[in-house]
Parts: structure tokens; C-alpha cells; sequence
């Protein structure tokens, strides 16, 4: 139970005046360094728990436990986000003005690393998604699997212990979400992260040490 | 980065908004530069006639409607410590009734100063002279400006105040208003605006060591309708001037208003349009203090750029106008003037970005990675 890098405790999401039920008491524990898939339909309930144990939101009853401390007595969760977890979005979300290089940098401006450590480790992590070609390219000017690994490289920045993916190739053709996977799990090979994963891509399930169902707020 | 990158991407907002500060601060610097300037002149008219002081009638609201009588200036001139006394009366005429004025003439009005001959204060008019000084009571002296204007020279003849003058010498004067009017003898003016005996105001040259203080008691004392001042307070006595930058600092309000809106509309769009970037960077860990400084850097470089750029515009308009404006304005700057207005302009990009900054640092993560 001590090397669980994610358990949750009858975990409870309500929205909108509590008529909404999202989650509907998740528990459940992640091994650390393993790679969990949850597959699901869309409104089952898997961006919300992703969202919760990512700290990006608050639950209405139960609690998140991240590498042992519970997320409700944490005072800083931006200080959280910011060390502990990297996202990797479905639209990947890339600053559009900024570089490749700009963009990896800007979760490490979160926590105050020198420009020059910062420019370094990009570069470094751009290399390592296969981007050393792109690192001064605008987002805007990047191909739609360029853009993903370059989300993958800056959700790496900050060495995170924990990777969340929220539906990585749904934004992707097959082929290119093969290698967004492939690079994913590389990424999460070499540092050692947790990675836990929510789609709707059975694909994207091949690979993974753990898979778990969701349908209307609850874990199968 | 993130800043300049922020505010480049919509170019034609950011420079807009830009302009916005830059032409509120530009209105402040020219506003202030040509009232400054106005009573710049009148203090160095003061100094220049060498007088300590000078009385006026105290009722008078302007020195244009002061009066004494004779008998006061010999009462005034009787006190201790008074070393000389000229007496002075002055009038302004409409442009429009003096004689070869073309249209589009920049001398709008002549400003006539009634002076005794042979007085010190038309003996200061001997440096750089072309002619002479006045003698007799058909004789004036013209500004150099306004003998460029009315195309006239020496030996001509100018009617005005129902004579007809001649003109027997003109001056120079680095005082604008002194260099566009003419110096008539004061039995003149005292004639044609039926002043009888009465002038204008006086300037008191003191004795060497005497206390000007002493002596203005003394005057009040023994001529409670005037009132003495010194020359170098003439602009503080006369504190209808004060209207002036009144006037001038509720316009210029105006101006830096429309700027501060700007860049609130600038910076609220900005945030609209970013909501979903704002997200991401709350998502990757940015603090909303990290968000806030960042949307509000972005409203204080419009103003840092926008504020220098006002200064350079306002003190170069302000110079080109001029040039354009009637005769007698001048200009004056000071660098408490300068740092003023940008002091003005770096709050409008503070407090106009600060809301912005702070709806942008409200945002939540989660609804701000929704909004489309």
C-alpha cells in the first residue's frame, strides 16, 4: 500500500447544484511507475477522475493520496501540479505564439528554474520525442503529432512522478497515435513515472500494465 | 517572452492602445508646456523690468482692471526704503483693427504697454534697439514680432488708440508677448481709456538692503487700496492663473481616461481571447499571482512604451503648435513635468490592466481548458 503512487478513497465528484453525478465513489490504487489505462465512453467519468488526482480540481466528498500525502491537506496545488504531475492533453494545448523550446519552458518557469537550466532541459526532452529538428519551429507551424510531443516533452519538464494523459491520440490519425503512444511510454520508461491514461481508443490500451473500465462515474 | 510575445501577436491592438496612453500623455506635456510657458513669460517680464515690486489696486481681479490715482503712487512713493517708482498702464488692441494685417496673420492682438519716456522701464528696451527709444507723445517703439507681422519698419507709422504714431525704434525681447506688442507713452493710454491721472500698477525699485516685507506693510498701511507684491509672485498673487492649469489638468484628465480605457479593453480582450492558454499554464502549474503579473507586465509595457512615446509627441507637438498658434504663447518644461507624466502613464497601464489580470487569475484551470 506505501509504494501506491495514486490511491483514491471513495472518490465523489458532483456538478451543478449536486444533480450531476460525474464520479460516484472511485477507489483505487496505482502502483508506482505502472501504466493503468481507463477506457470508457465519453461522459463516463474519466476526465474527472483524471482531473481530480491531477490536483486540477477539488472532490465533493473522498480523498486523493499522492505518493502518500493526501491532496486535501495540500495548501499549494498549483505547487503540485507544477512538480508532481505532467498533462498531456487531447488538443495538446500548446501556447500557438510560442516555440517548441518556449513552450517545454513554460512549466518550469512555474517553479522559478534559470533560463539557461531551462533551455537546456527543453532541448534536452525535445530530443528525446524526436523534435531536435522543430525546437525553434512556432506551435502554430507544427503538424498535429508534432504538436503532441511536444505537450509530451513539456509534461516531462518538471520530471513529474505522475503523467496523465487525457485521450493523447484522440486528436490524431492511428499510425500517428501509435508513436505518440510509443513515445509516451519511452517517456515514461525512462523517468520512471506513473502513467495513467483515459480513452476511448482500445489501442491505446496495448502496452499498458493495468485496464480498467468506467461507465457513469464508477470503476469496472 | 511571454509578454512581448502576448502583446505582438495582436500588433494593431497593442500599438492602438499604445497610442491610446501616448496621445493622453502627449495632451498633459503640450497642456502644460504652453500654460507653464504663459507664466514663465510673465514671471521673466517681471524680473525684466529690474523692479523688487509692485502694486496693484487690490480689488482688482486682473492687472488689465487695476487702478490707482496719482495721489496713491505719491503716498506709495513716499515710503522709506523706495528708491524709485515707474509707473506702468497697459491694453491690449484687436488684431483686426490695426492697420496691413493680413489674413491669416499669427498676431491676434497688440499688447500696448503705456510706459513714461525716458523711465527705466523703457530704457531696458536700449539692448539690441534698431532706432531709438520714444520721446515725444506721437513716438512708440514695436516689438520685433509684431513688426514682422504688421510688415512694418522703422519710420513707418501705426494708427492705433485713435493716433496716429511713429515708429522710431524697434526691440527685441526674448518675452513673446512683450516681442508682439509696442511700448506707447503712457499719457496716451491714460487719454484714450479716460483714466484721467490714474494708471495702471507700479514698480518699486527698493534702496539697496531695504526689506521688502517692512515695506510692503508700510504701503498697505498707508494705501489700504492697493496691494504690494513682489515681482517674482506677480503669477502666485494673480491666482486666476490657477484656472489655467485647472482647465488644462481636467483636460488632460479626459485624455488619460480614454487611454486607461483603452488598455482595459485591450487587456479584457486579451484575456477572453487567451482563456484557454491562461488554463494551460494553471494547468502546468502557474500560480494565479504568476497570472496575474503576467497579464499585468503586458498593461505596463503599453504604458512604459506608450508613456515615452506621449513625451516625445507632446514636447514636439507642443513645438509645432506654437509655431502655428498667435503670437505671444511660449513654452516651458520642467522635468517634474515629465516624470509626472509618465508616473501618470505607468498607473494607467497598472490600474487599467489590473482587472483584466485579476479575471484572468480567477479563472479556474478546469473551465478555462473547456472554454472554446
Amino acid at each position: 500500500m506505501s509504494d501506491a503512487a495514486i490511491r483514491t478513497v471513495d472518490l465523489v465528484k458532483r456538478y451543478e447544484g449536486a444533480s450531476i453525478t460525474a464520479l460516484a465513489g472511485v477507489s483505487i490504487e496505482v502502483e508506482r511507475g505502472s501504466f493503468l489505462c481507463i477506457m470508457g465512453p465519453s461522459g463516463s467519468g474519466k476526465s474527472t477522475f483524471l482531473n481530480l488526482v491531477g490536483a486540477l480540481d477539488t472532490p465533493t466528498s473522498g480523498e486523493v493520496i499522492l505518493n502518500g500525502r493526501p491532496l486535501s491537506k495540500e495548501r499549494n496545488l498549483d505547487a503540485v501540479r507544477a512538480r508532481e504531475v505532467g498533462f498531456i492533453f487531447q488538443l495538446h494545448n500548446l501556447i500557438p505564439t510560442l516555440t517548441s523550446i518556449e513552450n517545454v519552458e513554460i512549466p518550469m518557469m512555474a517553479v522559478g528554474v534559470p533560463r539557461r537550466e531551462r533551455r537546456q532541459r527543453a532541448v534536452e526532452l525535445l530530443g528525446q520525442v524526436g523534435l531536435s529538428h522543430r525546437l525553434s519551429s512556432v506551435a502554430t507551424r507544427l503538424s498535429g503529432g508534432e504538436r503532441q510531443r511536444v505537450s509530451i516533452a513539456r509534461a516531462l519538464a518538471n520530471k513529474p512522478a505522475l503523467i496523465l494523459g487525457d485521450e493523447p491520440t484522440g486528436d490524431v490519425d492511428s499510425k500517428t497515435g501509435d508513436q505518440i503512444m510509443a513515445c509516451i511510454q519511452e517517456a515514461r520508461k525512462q523517468s520512471g513515472a506513473t502513467l495513467v491514461v483515459v480513452t476511448h481508443n482500445p489501442d491505446v490500451a496495448k502496452g499498458a500494465d493495468r485496464m480498467l473500465h468506467m461507465r457513469d462515474g464508477v470503476l469496472q | 517572452m511571454l509578454i512581448l510575445k502576448n502583446l505582438l501577436r495582436r500588433r494593431t491592438r497593442t500599438i492602438l492602445s499604445l497610442l491610446g496612453i501616448a496621445i493622453g500623455i502627449a495632451a498633459i506635456i503640450a497642456f502644460n508646456a504652453v500654460a507653464r510657458g504663459f507664466k514663465a513669460s510673465l514671471d521673466r517680464y517681471m524680473h525684466s523690468s529690474g523692479a523688487e515690486m509692485l502694486v496693484v489696486n487690490r480689488a482688482a481681479m486682473a492687472p488689465e482692471y487695476s487702478r490707482i490715482t496719482k495721489e496713491e503712487i505719491d503716498a506709495v512713493a513716499a515710503v522709506p526704503g523706495i528708491e524709485h517708482v515707474s509707473p506702468g498702464t497697459f491694453t491690449i488692441i484687436a488684431g483686426r483693427v490695426l492697420q496691413k494685417v493680413k489674413s491669416g496673420t499669427k498676431l491676434k492682438f497688440l499688447t500696448v504697454f503705456g510706459r513714461v519716456p525716458g523711465d527705466r522701464l523703457v530704457e531696458k528696451f536700449r539692448p539690441g534697439l534698431d532706432g531709438r527709444l520714444m520721446q515725444a507723445e506721437d513716438e512708440l517703439i514695436l516689438g520685433s514680432d509684431a513688426a514682422r507681422d504688421l510688415e512694418l519698419k522703422r519710420d513707418d507709422t501705426l494708427t492705433l488708440l485713435n493716433r496716429t504714431f511713429k515708429i522710431v525704434g524697434i526691440y527685441q525681447s526674448d518675452i513673446k508677448f512683450e516681442s508682439a506688442g509696442c511700448v506707447v507713452p503712457s499719457s496716451t493710454v491714460q487719454q484714450e481709456l479716460k483714466m484721467g491721472n490714474s494708471i495702471g500698477l507700479a514698480f518699486l525699485y527698493l534702496k539697496p538692503g531695504a526689506d521688502w516685507k517692512k515695506i510692503r506693510d508700510s504701503i498697505e498701511e498707508r494705501v489700504p487700496n492697493v496691494a504690494a507684491i513682489q515681482t517674482s509672485g506677480f503669477t502666485q498673487y494673480y491666482n486666476q492663473l490657477d484656472y489655467i492649469d485647472w482647465f488644462v489638468w481636467i483636460v488632460s484628465l479626459v485624455s488619460v481616461i480614454v487611454g486607461g480605457l483603452g488598455v482595459l479593453n485591450t487587456m479584457l480582450m486579451a484575456v477572453s481571447e487567451r482563456t484557454r492558454e491562461i488554463g494551460t499554464l494553471r494547468a502546468v502549474g502557474w500560480s494565479r499571482g504568476q497570472v496575474l503579473r503576467m497579464i499585468l507586465s503586458e498593461g505596463m509595457v503599453i504604458s512604459v512604451v506608450g508613456g515615452a512615446l506621449g513625451l516625445l509627441i507632446g514636447a514636439f507637438g507642443a513645438e509645432t503648435l506654437i509655431q502655428w498658434a498667435p503670437r505671444g504663447l511660449d513654452t516651458r518644461y520642467s522635468v517634474l513635468l515629465f516624470v509626472q507624466s509618465f508616473g501618470i502613464a505607468l498607473a494607467l497601464g497598472f490600474f487599467g490592466a489590473l482587472y483584466p489580470a485579476y479575471q484572468a487569475s480567477r479563472l479556474s484551470p478546469i473551465e478555462a481548458l473547456k472554454y472554446e
